[in-house]
């Protein structure tokens, strides 16, 4: 064998694949991302502009379409809050102290994932509903909880718990407390130690959390559907009435809606990727300027 | 600012990290905590700082007892084994954030501010890099902005946990003289905490030997090593050779025969302390052949192989080890000058 057929060797990977393997292989994900994934979605946004803009337009201006906006809206805008508030504290509380049971708090926050929406808006249907353990209590005093805002509020609370907490638990254990501890030592208050110190730490994880969490509480449907009643204007949600329009066969309607749900996931998408380049840029960045 | 720590104990579970705890720190000294790891000389720190809380037992700051006081208002400057830098704020920033932190009435004017962190930039021979990130920086130059961030808050007692444990050996030895030349400087009463003999002997005034949440002993590092207090602390400061044997009659008997019989004592001698002859030299010696020679240091370091097969160790000056002619194989007495019996 000639010596150069060494160096021409040198340059290639010890292990890999033949061409035509990496071919296939990357043509056979491509078809099927294209297939399954951009497709509908796409076909979502076809169906919605079926009969022209106007029609559009006109799908998304019924009453009952804005009233399922604002509701989500409304859903989103209080769920999203109280569980990113949550979400810091449980991770702080199980991150940076050691006490007893915690193995068991974090089980506790990954449950909503584990038990079907479905399910969790039947609990709730249990708890408040009707012939439900508060049921007659609530009734007596005149609140309304299935069936109404309250509810829906309730399980998608319930259903999106897990996803601010999870995002910034291994990001704030592997940071550890040092700079807190630092921090206190340096006479900063408990307070000023949170916005200065550990806010700045954990920024990137918390909106990627913040924009996962409000992502399911707008997209909810299987629990917001068991304790939500359907009723018309009042307490149907984007993906509810998405499903009504569609049983009455009121298909660019139907698709209209869908399509502002495809947005919303389309926009998280951008969002999230523009968060993750930026917490690698910012991870990152020294470094390339050191070398510089 | 005197330190003074009474009677402190810590349990972590079942484990006693430490254990009924007392010791005292004068006022402008700079004190080692010295010990191997898991002796407790951390948790003591962090008690004295605290950052943790004792069990029992009390810390007093120039008499005040401060058990009880909030950490902010200690007045205590710490600096963390791994720095702890906000790694989000530029070094300026960094050293700043106690200045900044303070309530409205007592904070600086920003003018002000902004000169006292560069005085202290220029103290740590840092100034021109205020403006970087604790990631652009060195290990040695990290240690510098803690340092630097520490002293910002004028605190009345400074505590430095393992300060140069993860730098390399080069910027270790250099960091600690610079150190040393600090403390002379400003006269902060100091306390760190090592498990490295040589960097508690080299830079402190007095050093607090601990093993197993007990302090051994406190002393100077000279009394440290010239008198250690029990077989603890000289086995863990400098080398020493452990022999078991015992007193007879006023001589010293190291051979098997001794070690075997009764309740033998545990000998100490350091390399240094050995005399080495050709020929039998009083009843202290014993006879051993020699194993390897390292001639490439200051003293020539010669392990030896006794009589009863325990490996010795002897540093020799140049001098004697070329009078003595030594060669590997050589047969050799050893008579040990100076020892300490436990």
């Amino acid at each position: 064998m000639p010596p150069n057929s060494y160096i021409s060797n040198a340059g290639r990977r010890a292990v890999q694949d033949p061409k035509a393997a990496r071919w296939l292989l990357t043509g056979v994900a491509v078809i099927f991302l294209l297939l399954f994934l951009v497709l509908p979605v796409l076909l979502v946004f076809v169906g919605a502009l079926a009969e022209g803009v106007g029609a559009y337009l006109r799908a998304l201006r019924q009453p009952d379409a804005l009233s399922a906006i604002w509701l989500t809206l409304a859903v989103a805008a209080v769920a999203v809050p109280l569980n990113t508030i949550f979400g810091v504290a449980a991770a702080w509380a199980i991150a940076k102290f050691q006490f007893r049971g915690k193995g068991f708090v974090v089980t506790l926050i990954d449950l909503p994932l584990s038990v079907s929406p479905v399910i969790s808006g039947l609990v709730y249907v249990l708890l408040f509903g009707a012939r439900g353990y508060f049921g007659p209590w609530l009734a007596e005093h005149n609140v309304q909880i299935i069936f109404a805002l309250p509810g829906i509020i309730l399980v998608t609370l319930f259903v999106t718990v897990p996803y601010v907490a999870r995002e910034l638990i291994p990001l704030m254990q592997e940071q550890g407390a040092d700079e807190e501890e630092a921090a206190v030592m340096l006479g900063a208050s408990g307070w000023r130690t949170f916005w200065t110190i550990t806010l700045p730490n954990i920024k990137w994880g918390l909106i990627y959390g913040v924009i996962q969490c409000n992502a399911r509480a707008m997209g909810e449907f299987g629990a917001v559907s068991v304790v939500s009643g359907h009723i018309r204007g009042k307490t149907n949600t984007l993906p509810l009435q998405v499903e009504i329009l569609y049983n009455e066969y009121s298909f660019t309607a139907a698709f209209a809606i869908a399509s502002l749900l495809a947005l919303l996931a389309l926009l998280t998408l951008v969002i999230k990727h523009a968060v993750e380049w930026q917490a690698r840029r910012a991870y990152s960045r020294p470094q390339e300027e050191n070398v510089a | 600012m005197k330190i003074e720590v009474r009677n402190i104990t810590k349990r972590f579970g079942t484990f006693t990290a430490l254990d009924n705890v007392s010791m005292e720190v004068p006022s402008g000294t700079l004190v080692a905590l010295l010990g191997p790891s898991g002796s407790g000389k951390t948790t003591l720190l962090r008690i004295i700082a605290g950052l943790e809380q004792a069990d029992a037992g009390n810390v007093l700051l120039d008499e005040v007892d401060c058990t009880q006081r909030a950490l902010r208002e200690r007045g205590v400057g710490f600096v963390f084994q791994h720095y702890a830098l906000f790694r989000h704020m530029n070094v300026f920033n960094n050293v700043a954030f106690g200045l900044k932190a303070r309530p409205r009435g007592t904070r600086p004017e920003k003018v002000e501010i902004h000169e006292r962190v560069f005085r202290l930039l220029r103290l740590v021979q840092l100034d021109q890099f205020h403006d970087r990130y604790p990631s652009q920086l060195s290990g040695g130059q990290r240690q510098r902005v803690a340092l630097a961030r520490a002293l910002a808050i004028e605190p009345r007692v400074l505590l430095l946990d393992e300060p140069f444990g993860s730098l390399d050996a080069q910027v270790r030895k250099e960091l600690r003289r610079w150190l040393r030349r600090l403390h002379d400087e400003l006269h902060i009463t100091s306390v760190f905490v090592t498990h490295d003999q040589e960097e508690a002997m080299e830079v402190a005034d007095n050093v607090a030997v601990m093993d197993a949440g007990h302090i051994e002993q406190t002393g100077t590092p000279e009394a440290v090593y010239h008198h250690p207090s029990n077989a603890f602390v000289h086995k863990f400061i400098g080398d020493v050779n452990l022999f078991r044997g015992r007193m007879v009659n006023g001589s010293l008997r190291l051979d098997q025969k001794e070690a075997e019989s009764g309740r033998p004592n545990e000998v100490f001698v350091r390399p240094h302390s050995f005399r080495l002859t050709q020929a039998p030299d009083g009843p202290d010696c014993f006879q051993a052949t020699v194993e390897h020679i390292n001639p490439a240091r200051p003293l020539v370091k010669v392990e030896l192989l006794s009589e009863w097969g325990g490996a010795v160790q002897v540093d020799i000056p140049h001098q004697t080890y070329q009078e003595l002619q030594l060669e590997r194989g050589m047969t050799i007495y050893v008579t040990p000058t100076q020892f300490k019996v436990f």
